[in-house]
């Protein structure tokens, strides 16, 4: 019973995205001409300033490194806990021989 | 593992720990960077880890250091963030005044912290790959 509700709302789900995903009512793909500086206005910024800027040939590292720097922290930190965790989960436990 | 493939870890590990730092140095210049160019050189780290079994590794591999070189690579990236700490965090002052790393776009002397960044990044992910893989490595207990 519980498993078919899920089921269920898993296919609803599914429908409200391919619905979302539909380029007739929400998102486009492929954007280019008028639609470029309409929707992605932020990337056309950072391609004609990031040289200037930060000084980097290579756009993407730019961006991570320079213009959102935060997010690249919390992915060193995110690593740093995952590597933590993961040696402290696997060390040996106490009387296992050795 | 048997003799070629020892001979040919041997042969490739350099290789691909010269390619990974060449990734690394590069990050602000062509594709890759911090992350994929440590990946890189810790997939040279596990495959000596592979090829030459875990009884070579232990005699090589240093937790501590390892652990105090992942730390290290963070506390870099921090400190080289907070360098133009009195404009704001993560204010590239070596580019736009700083005495080194401001040569012209495009050459290897560029970007400002942006080097100094992907080498820090590149440092943390290799040693915390390294050490996560020789723990489940050293992990060896099948049954409860």
């Amino acid at each position: 019973m519980k498993r078919t509700i899920a089921y269920l709302s898993l296919l609803f789900i599914l429908g409200a995205l391919l619905y979302i995903a539909n380029p007739n009512y929400g998102l486009k793909f492929g954007l280019g001409g008028n639609n470029w500086l309409k929707y992605r206005y932020t990337d056309n910024y950072y391609i004609e300033h990031g040289v200037e800027e930060v000084g980097g040939m290579n756009i993407v590292t730019d961006i991570v490194f320079d213009y959102r720097g935060y997010d690249t922290i919390g992915e060193a930190t995110v690593l740093f806990t995952a590597i933590a965790g993961a040696v402290a989960l696997l060390r040996p436990w106490r009387g296992d021989g050795e | 593992m048997g003799l070629i493939v020892k001979t040919t870890a041997r042969v490739t590990i350099p290789l691909i720990g010269i390619f990974g730092s060449y990734i690394v140095m590069h990050g602000h210049l062509t594709p890759g960077g911090g992350f994929q160019g440590g990946a890189t050189i810790a997939g040279a780290g596990i495959l000596f880890l592979i090829a030459f079994g875990l009884g070579e590794m232990k005699k090589r591999y240093n937790k501590n250091l390892y652990s105090a070189l992942e730390g290290l690579g963070g506390l870099a990236f921090l400190g080289v963030a907070m360098l133009g700490m009195s404009v704001a965090f993560f204010y590239n002052t070596l580019w736009h005044n700083g005495p080194v790393l401001n040569g012209k776009p495009g050459t290897l002397l560029s970007a400002g912290f942006l080097p100094i960044m992907n080498l820090a990044v590149g440092l943390k992910v290799f040693t915390g790959l390294v050490s996560a893989l020789t723990a489940i490595a050293l992990w060896r207990r099948w049954k409860g």
